[in-house]
């Protein structure tokens, strides 16, 4: 699937009602979903248009892409990598969550056993990627920032690498990196790639665990597994989902996050989002992933 | 509500079964619902075709131990429960 990149356009007033939008928790519009000619209409709010036509052979999608005058092509083409791309994914009977990832060699409690991955599951500005980066950066690759791509394979839930590359707020950056971290726009994500001192794991690895990050940002730190019904409950908002009025495909994709809720042990967590914590919430979570 | 009532699932629900209790979502209002064995056999009879309360205590007495009354009874507030949700409605065929 690849995406075609028109010239910047004004999103002008569409002449259907969307079917369908994503809300932040403050309650601003991030997306609008619209039935268009042979396809679906896409529109995220200031930043991008994108137009996918249904494919006929069922796999290739046509995707084209405007951005907003206002915005950079990096942001759409941002945008097609970390939100088209999953939601097509799942369309097509995949298994895409919004999450960041990385490895923690928790697989039992055998050294010699295959490293895991843990993904970190939350709304955006949530605090998956600046946990990611802090994994990364204490020596925990990451394998991606926002995109949860899990393919199974053999009995395992094989978690596949994405951009090397983390996005991240201004603040955040500076507290990784350092408070000299250049800053291209203080209002925008900063793309961070990876390197010798923010390693990133190039292979698909098994994942382990679960963590779905709680939306309480001043909770105190604490970690609680979810039972299996609880957890398919916590992980389908975490979903990318295209047509929410498709209903035989919305049941398939049940099916497979039920599966995945009853072969990954799921947890709930919690904890102060202040950089200091940090620490503290990764050995927290890795005493938790190595059964402490 | 009697026992002679007949119900179907509604189309808007998906259901799976997951570490051996039911869950269900209701795809209209997004919100979910767990349903234990019993509730969660009887939403599996439901979903094969429109059953009445009566042709369900029927079969749940044959696969459960339990007294019929206790069975109606906890039949009866249970599809009050379902239908309340809009999870399952009265078939008038």
């Amino acid at each position: 699937m690849e995406l075609k990149l028109e010239p910047p356009r004004s999103q002008e007033l569409l002449p259907t009602q969307p079917y369908d939008r994503w809300v932040s928790p403050e309650g601003y519009c991030q997306a609008e979903f619209h039935k268009a000619d042979a396809g679906f209409l896409i529109r995220f709010p200031g930043q991008a248009d994108f137009l996918i036509k249904e494919p006929q052979n069922g796999f290739d999608f046509d995707v084209i892409g405007w951005s907003a005058p206002e915005c950079d092509d990096k942001t759409a083409i941002n945008l097609f990598h970390n939100a088209i791309q999953p939601i097509l994914g799942n369309h097509t009977g995949g298994l895409f969550l919004h999450g960041s990832a990385v490895m923690a060699g928790c697989e039992g409690s055998d050294a010699e056993a295959v490293p895991g991955a843990i993904a970190f599951l939350g709304l955006s500005r949530g605090g998956k990627t600046t946990l990611a980066g802090s994994f990364a950066l204490s020596g925990n690759p990451f394998l991606t920032e926002d995109v949860i791509d899990l393919r199974l394979n053999d009995g395992h839930y094989l978690l596949q690498p994405k951009r090397s590359k983390l996005r991240l707020f201004a603040d955040s950056a500076r507290y990784l990196f350092g408070e000299n971290t250049p800053i291209e726009d203080a209002d925008m994500k900063q793309d961070v790639e990876a390197g010798s001192t923010l390693p990133f794991a190039d292979r698909a690895v098994p994942l382990q665990q679960i963590y779905v990050l709680g939306t309480d940002h001043s909770a105190p730190l604490s970690i609680r597994r979810y039972s299996m019904q609880e957890a398919l409950s916590a992980l389908m908002p975490h979903a990318f989902i295209l047509d929410v009025e498709d209903k035989p495909r919305l049941k398939a994709h049940f099916a497979r996050m039920a599966d995945l809720s009853q072969d990954i042990e799921c947890y709930s967590l919690d904890f102060t989002r202040d950089y200091a914590e940090l620490p503290r919430v990764r050995a927290a979570i890795l005493d938790n992933c190595q059964g402490v | 509500m009697q026992l002679s009532d007949r119900f179907t699932v509604s189309d808007d629900v998906v259901a799976r079964e997951v570490g051996g209790e039911t869950v269900l979502l209701d795809l209209s209002s997004g919100q979910y619902f767990g349903l234990d064995t019993i509730g969660g056999r009887i939403w599996e009879l439901l979903s094969e075709r429109p059953h009445h309360l009566s042709e369900l205590c029927d079969q749940i007495e044959t696969e459960f131990d339990a007294p019929r009354e206790r069975i109606e009874a906890d039949l009866m507030a249970l599809a009050k429960q379902l239908q309340d949700q809009e999870l399952i409605a009265a078939d008038a065929a």
